[in-house]
């Protein structure tokens, strides 16, 4: 037989012996047989490691993924809870108000967050839930209090009790 | 060249093994952004002006030299005599000095336990990075019912 690349680097593998459960054979029989009959199983088990390394980080982070704008640094906190379901959004970039992303003037947002309180509450009445409304309260941690009292007077007028101040948790 | 001489293949394993590694890699250094919550409890309308027992409570108040003013109020009187209702936390070279405030916070809550009300009141100029830093401590210090006063 004529010495070709394959038959020169052609070698006895022990993983080849080990897939085809028939042992250490000879060199002929495995190169026919064996690699034909052989599950990848090397690279399946990267497959699955893969995913179980991904489903492992994906429900350690089990909040609900929020969208924060680039702008925005957040303060740190340690005691913090964890984002379990969707808040109205209120953000405030540079004393401006954003409600659910859509630009707030200083002197509605009473309006704003009254109307926004009535709605909620209608869709819960409809869907039979009690809670009442929360509102997620985005700023950046170099922001001066007095951008943030126009809001605590506000949700005070519209009758909003639950203030969420969104932070990263410090580790 | 003969048919059987060209039909040779590719060993991908190790080829699939750096990929694995490499995506585990990327995903365990990958920076994930997750946002959590400080909660609080704003009083609305007239809430406050009930004129119901009130239970006791802890002012903190952000001066606008950095100083920090603690206040305990509606306090038991037999509580009143065992501690200092007013005290007063100057600023360090950094701002607001952190450290006196942690520990005086644990001396307050050691001594009366049944302390669980906090409330902030910041200046205007105050940083929203500070006030959020002193829920958090009050959090910390099991002061659950944290609210933010306005200005004013």
């Amino acid at each position: 037989m004529k010495n070709t690349f394959l038959t020169s680097s052609t070698r006895r593998s022990p993983l080849l012996e080990a897939l085809s459960l028939k042992g250490s054979k000879s060199k002929n029989s495995l190169l026919r047989k064996d690699l034909a009959i052989a599950l990848p199983l090397t690279s399946l088990i990267d497959a699955f490691s893969i995913i179980v390394i991904y489903l492992l980080i994906g429900t350690q982070n089990s909040g609900v993924e929020s969208e924060l704008s680039g702008n925005l640094k957040l303060p740190q906190a340690t005691h913090s809870q964890a984002v379990e379901k969707k808040f109205a959004v209120l953000r405030i970039e540079q004393g401006t108000y954003f409600l659910n992303d859509q630009v707030v003037p200083k002197k509605l947002l009473t309006e704003k967050l009254s109307e926004l309180k009535r709605n909620t509450m209608e869709q819960n009445k409809k869907q039979n839930i009690t809670q009442d409304i929360e509102l997620m309260v985005q700023a950046d941690t170099e922001m001066k209090y007095a951008d943030l009292d126009p809001l605590l007077r506000a949700g005070s007028q519209a009758g909003i009790e639950k203030l969420k101040f969104a932070v990263v948790p410090r580790p | 060249m003969s048919n059987k001489e060209l039909n040779f293949e590719i060993n991908i394993l190790p080829i699939l093994d750096i990929l694995s590694v490499l995506i585990c890699f990327l995903l365990l250094t990958a920076v994930w952004i997750q946002i959590s919550t400080i909660d609080t409890k704003q009083a609305i309308g007239d809430n406050s002006l009930s004129n119901g027992k009130n239970p006791p409570s802890l002012w903190v108040t952000l001066e606008s030299d950095g100083a920090i003013q603690l206040s305990l109020r509606d306090l038991p009187k037999t509580t009143q005599a065992k501690v200092r209702l007013e005290s007063r936390l100057a600023k360090t070279g950094k701002g607001i000095d952190w450290t006196a405030l942690e520990s005086k916070l644990s001396d307050l809550k050691k001594n009366i336990p049944e302390l669980k009300t906090g409330i902030v009141h910041p200046g205007a100029q105050s940083a929203y990075g500070d006030v959020i830093k002193i829920m958090d401590q009050l959090k910390q210090n099991q002061i659950e019912g944290v609210g933010l006063s306005p200005l004013g």
